[in-house]
């Protein structure tokens, strides 16, 4: 009798492992574009300020400087015998006919705003009106207070809030993100905005406390710019996939060249459907296993 | 073999009744809903990304597609928001056509949202009718501007061309018929029994939680409110209107259906005094060819069809861009009160709860 034949066991060769990474170093990749922003366009009625009084300074002195170049050069005429130059004009802005009027920052006459500064004091830290919208800027830590305030106060009385966002302002320093609530009141028929400026990393107080309406603007806020909010009840992204990587409302977050999302093909054992995904990922050639070198 | 626990089911994000890509997140027990969770995010295009990196005349056609169902609307309120970021003062005119066309953009949104949510709960015949209507609206927007839809419709500063010839007796022709078809509409409807036990008492949400929750629009007004920014923060040509601002207090599904039903008698009203009293004059203001800011930032917010739509921009000194865009969609805050509309109802009435907050997930997800 001869020994029953064990089959032999095929060997299956293990699917090839890609040889380099296919997903992207975001931050090495080669077609990164991004153009930071050299300013901080951060509406201010302090900075108009200072900034005009510098503009005049800057006119004077260059009136002065005309005026003294004049000087010595009829001197230097009169010495040679030549005729005088002609006497400097200053120079007047020039007037154009649009229907355009640039609406630039005024002082806060508005009682809402003075009551508000009234009441909170120094953690005002600026007030002031721009194209006939209120803007009072309060210390970040306290912003939960003047929500509060404007709420419940009987002579403000900001029943709805509107839109809360934030925005990006990497070229600042103190500060990275500035957070603004529009809040209106119906019965009054008034809207005010409440701004903080807050640092990368700093928590504000969510103010989902005071506006439960608050809560997916937050929601959203987080996802798109990384601000988390504390004392929030629910704080996960909204828009983007739990997974997403990045910010995408941040200004360093580029456009173009952001590489390819890692694709976990949960029911790809094979590694079959990777397979097809980088073949016709080379047809239309993207080379998605080794991004280009510098 | 019966058992008592509770079932966890995803409504949509394929469901024809979720208007676009919505998926909610339901726990039922029995038919009554214990927990709903709305999850949005499938139609996210990056808007707000993309006009930061335009110019202030691009971001317009983006503006069309998001509430793809209300685009001139978008328009308006993207111009307006532009124009006071650079204190631009547009012609009388051109704020009353874009006050007419506005309106006209509202007819069509509140008959699209008729067809879609009485076609959600049952009623067949009122989505041809409706659609109809929408029709011969969509034929004068191409009129005037060239397309039916994205319509791209005005310019920062006023309107590109002047309204083409024979556009107002299309208008006239349409104001003759129109309260014939609205009555037409409400023979079906207002009395029709199943229509009425669909709709009367579901998905309540009251004045006070409407509110808290940033609700606007036709929720908000047949809650009580006789909130409308046409009214309380006027704009384009509305302050020289005669109109009124239609509510009730019932707060449920029928009364929102009402309330939309007035208003759009009312919209009629604004056309025909926007017809009679068309001033003469140019259409564009004077502006240098590019437009600059200096640095400031505004919220400006105006009554689309489905609620306010606020734009907030952000001006950077020397610069043809935006440096911040952001879009406050009616639809992606009025969404949020979904879970308060429909908890404790039944599943059945999460349809009629989706319909009447009139959403379109173009704007939510942006």
């Amino acid at each position: 009798m001869s020994e029953p034949v064990v089959p032999e066991t095929p060997q299956v060769p293990e699917p090839e492992a890609p040889s380099g990474p296919y997903v992207y170093d975001y931050a090495a990749s080669p077609q990164r574009q991004i153009v930071l922003p050299k300013t901080v366009p951060l509406p201010s009625y302090r900075t108009y300020l200072a900034e005009q009084k510098a503009a005049a300074e800057a006119d004077e002195a260059r009136w002065v400087k005309m005026q003294a170049d004049f000087e010595t050069a009829k001197a230097k005429a009169e010495a040679e015998g030549k005729e005088a130059p002609k006497p400097p004009v200053r120079p007047v802005p020039r007037k154009d006919d649009h229907d355009m009027k640039t609406p630039w920052p005024q002082e806060a006459n508005d009682p809402d705003l003075l009551r508000l500064q009234e009441i909170l004091g120094d953690k005002v830290e600026e007030i002031f009106e721009q194209a006939g919208e209120l803007t009072c800027q309060v210390e970040k830590a306290s912003v939960l207070e003047a929500l509060q305030l404007c709420r419940q106060d009987a002579s403000l009385n900001y029943e709805m809030l509107a839109d809360e966002t934030a925005t990006h302002y990497p070229a600042a320093t103190g500060f990275a993100f500035s957070v603004v609530y529009h809040l209106t009141s119906i019965s009054r028929r008034k809207r005010l905005r409440l701004r903080i400026l807050v640092p990368e990393g700093f928590l504000p107080e969510s103010a989902c406390a005071v506006y439960p309406g608050a809560n997916w603007m937050e929601r959203e806020i987080y996802d798109m710019l990384g601000i988390r909010f504390a004392n929030h009840p629910d704080m996960t992204r909204i828009l983007c996939p739990e997974d997403w990587e990045g910010h995408p409302l941040r200004k360093d977050y580029p456009t173009v060249g952001l590489g390819q999302r890692d694709i976990a093909f949960r029911e790809d054992r094979g590694g079959m459907l990777e397979r097809i995904a980088l073949q016709k990922a080379g047809q239309l050639g993207i080379n998605l296993k080794q991004p280009k070198a510098e | 073999m019966f058992k008592n626990e509770e079932m966890e089911i995803n409504l949509g994000p394929q469901h024809p009744s979720t208007h676009g890509v919505l998926r909610v997140k339901l726990r039922l027990d029995g038919e009554t809903i214990t927990h709903c969770r709305p999850m949005i995010g499938y139609l996210h295009r990056g808007v707000e990304k993309i006009c930061e990196n335009q110019s202030f005349f691009q971001g317009q056609v983006w503006t069309d597609r998001m509430d793809y169902c209300s685009a001139v609307a978008n328009n308006l309120g993207w111009a307006e928001a532009n124009e006071k970021l650079f204190g631009i003062t547009v012609p009388r005119r051109a704020q009353y056509i874009r006050t007419m066309l506005n309106e006209f953009n509202r007819l069509a949104s509140h008959l699209i949202w008729l067809a879609t949510h009485a076609l959600d709960i049952g009623a067949m015949t009122v989505f041809l009718y409706a659609f109809r209507e929408r029709e011969d609206i969509l034929d004068m927007n191409e009129a005037f501007c060239g397309s039916r839809l994205t319509t791209t419709a005005f310019r920062i500063g006023g309107l590109r061309e002047d309204l083409p010839p024979g556009f107002e007796k299309m208008v006239q022709k349409f104001l003759a018929k129109f309260p014939s078809c609205l009555e037409e509409y409400e023979n079906l409807l207002s009395e029709n029994r199943i229509w009425k036990k669909r709709t009367v008492g579901v998905a309540r949400l009251g004045a006070e939680d409407a509110i808290a929750m940033g609700v606007t629009g036709p929720v908000l007004r047949a809650a009580g409110v006789p909130y409308d920014i046409r009214k309380a923060f006027p704009y384009a040509a509305y302050a020289e209107m005669d109109f009124e601002i239609p509510t009730r207090t019932e707060a449920d599904t029928y009364a929102r259906y009402l309330v939309r039903m007035d208003e759009m008698r009312q919209s009629a009203r604004i056309i025909q005094q926007c017809m009679d009293g068309m001033p003469e004059g140019p259409v564009m203001a004077k502006l240098p060819k590019i437009l600059k800011p200096e640095v400031n930032e505004v919220y400006h917010a105006t009554e689309a069809p489905k609620g306010e739509i606020g734009y907030y921009l952000v001006g950077e000194k020397g610069s043809s861009n935006p440096y911040r865009f952001h879009v406050r969609a009616p639809g992606f805050i009025n969404l949020q009160s979904l879970p308060k509309m429909a908890e404790g109802g039944l599943i059945a009435d999460i349809v009629a709860a989706i319909g009447t907050l009139d959403i379109v997930l173009g704007e939510i997800d942006r």
